[in-house]
């Protein structure tokens, strides 16, 4: 066994190859690049053989679908962060390329240097900041709490005694640990089956991210949001602790995407209203003088 | 290397949620004894319903042929979704049906339950029939021209031969719907996956995976070991009176 893992991981340093800069390994080469197979490490290679700005592909995990912010089949997705990232991207010289992956082990996965960044309607906290480094925020958010059309539930306080759904490893999981004090928490591995056990009856509401929330309701039907709890949380884009040079440049093309209007055309275009621009500079500002 | 480990086998982490990865693995061995025992059960009644003779029971026969055929080649994941997502919306069951919260456990759990029984009560079925059908015909022959009615012989005559030629394969069976019962995480009923990757996403590690697979190693080792012994003494059964053991 371990004699395999030996060669396991020789394959995939000697396949990686001639150092590649771009991500700054060292203890990225380990068994995880190598199930998903040379993939990866090619797309690093190509982009290592023609640096020249434009194109150079910039890998970026996300847990896809969790629409609006990510959504559409593979080759061409699309949504908040995928087109804002693409318009970061612009900015600095970047392509980025957007790579599907369970939520729960996307940190861990860029940490390890399976891909670049991570960005897949991921908050900022504590606890994944120890693993991973992150940009300055660049969305704020908050959780909504969605029920049956008709339902006697109408907010937090309701949700007492109830069964509570939320997606395995969120921030909605959290705050029904915290806050919620139902009688049962059910984590559902993708929000969607969450939304589903809801119109079946099986559970009685459900805490997730609220523009989320939004675009479901909206689409699903019979199901609608009673309250927005605002979380103080923000959004970020995560890179494998110590590659502060790739957060520096995303950290500049977002600010240059905020200035030049661009955030503003792709936050409208999912969101279908104007962006809290003030808050989210003040909250920008904190992040950096931190 | 060092990653591996660190994301694996992190003791601390181990010792830290044992308790929590303990008590979620007794609620996978709770589905699996409900499971087991309703499949068991219902292993045997299509066993019974695919043997029926003669011409009047052909829709019996064929709707069961078509029932193991169907549900063993669809994978068991599918089917716990679709149940867990299709009956709450079967507006002609009564809700304690399609919303069941027996027993004080969620409908999660009889969710799997459903799906559990209604796979391996196909698997099993296949056990049982090779095991009737390695009675030697002549027994049904025998007990018939005895003047015993197809349903006597089966009850008197084959089944009690034929069950004592499949606790080796429905051995393997049980260890497999031990281990499948893991499978209902992805519905969300808190047995040791689901909480094992729960930790995971707030811990960033994997070690309580480990720490689950070393809870069904301790049940399924000398489950594996039970089956290969019952397959040599059987086979030493069989053998006409050589009780030779070949080292």
């Amino acid at each position: 066994m371990a004699v395999l893992l030996v060669g396991v991981v020789a394959l995939v340093v000697a396949g990686c190859g001639g150092g590649d800069s771009s991500t700054s390994s060292g203890t990225t080469a380990t068994e995880e690049p190598a199930e998903t197979g040379g993939g990866g490490a090619t797309e690093e290679e190509t982009g290592e053989e023609e640096p020249s700005g434009g194109g150079e592909k910039l890998t970026v995990g996300s847990d896809i679908p969790y629409p609006p912010f990510e959504q559409g089949k593979k080759g061409s997705y699309t949504g908040f962060d995928v087109e804002l990232m693409e318009a970061i991207g612009k900015e600095i010289g970047r392509e980025p390329e957007f790579i599907d992956s369970s939520f729960e082990t996307i940190f861990r996965d860029v940490a390890q240097g399976k891909f670049e960044a991570v960005m897949s309607a991921a908050t900022i906290t504590e606890e994944r900041e120890k693993v991973v480094d992150f940009s300055t925020p660049y969305y704020l958010s908050e959780q909504a709490i969605l029920v049956k059309e008709g339902s006697d539930i109408k907010g937090l306080a309701d949700l007492k005694g109830k069964v509570v759904a939320a997606q395995q490893g969120t921030t909605g999981l959290e705050l029904g640990k915290e806050k919620a004090e139902a009688s049962e928490l059910r984590p559902y591995p993708e929000g969607p089956d969450a939304d589903n056990a809801l119109k079946a009856g099986t559970v009685e509401a459900v805490i997730i991210d609220a523009p989320v929330a939004k675009q479901q309701a909206e689409e699903l039907g019979g199901i609608e949001i009673v309250e927005k709890v605002p979380t103080d949380e923000t959004y970020g884009i995560a890179v494998e602790k110590g590659n502060t040079e790739l957060i520096e440049q995303i950290n500049e093309g977002l600010k240059k995407a905020i200035a030049d209007g661009s955030y503003t055309k792709v936050y409208e275009k999912w969101f279908k209203e104007a962006p809290p621009l003030e808050a989210l500079e003040k909250a920008i500002e904190e992040a950096e003088s931190k | 290397m060092k990653v591996f480990f660190e994301q694996y086998f992190d003791f601390h982490i181990m010792g830290e949620h044992f308790g929590e990865v303990f008590e979620a693995f007794l609620q996978n061995l709770l589905i699996f004894f409900v499971a087991a025992i309703i499949a068991l059960i219902w292993g045997l009644v299509l066993a019974l319903f695919r043997q029926a003779p003669g011409k009047k029971f052909i829709p019996i026969r064929v709707l069961t042929i078509a029932y193991i055929d169907v549900l063993r080649a669809v994978p068991l994941l599918i089917i716990i979704l679709m149940i867990s997502g299709g009956v709450p919306f079967l507006d002609f069951l009564p809700k304690d049906i399609r919303i069941p919260h027996w027993l004080g456990k969620p409908d999660p759990f009889w969710y799997g339950v459903a799906a559990l029984v209604f796979v391996y009560g196909a698997y099993m079925a296949e056990v049982y029939r090779a095991g009737i059908e390695a009675v030697p015909s002549g027994q049904m022959e025998a007990a018939r021209s005895l003047g015993m009615s197809h349903l006597q012989a089966m009850r008197h005559i084959i089944v009690p031969q034929a069950v004592t030629k499949v606790p080796a394969p429905m051995l393997n069976e049980l260890i497999s719907l031990l281990k499948d019962t893991t499978l209902v995480s992805v519905i969300a009923f808190g047995e040791s996956v689901l909480v094992s990757r729960e930790i995971l996403a707030e811990q960033l590690n994997s070690s309580a995976l480990v720490l689950t697979a070393a809870f069904f190693l301790v049940i399924c080792l000398p489950g594996a070991r039970l089956v290969d012994y019952l397959i040599k003494r059987n086979q030493g059964k069989m053998s006409r009176g050589a009780h030779i053991e070949v080292a």
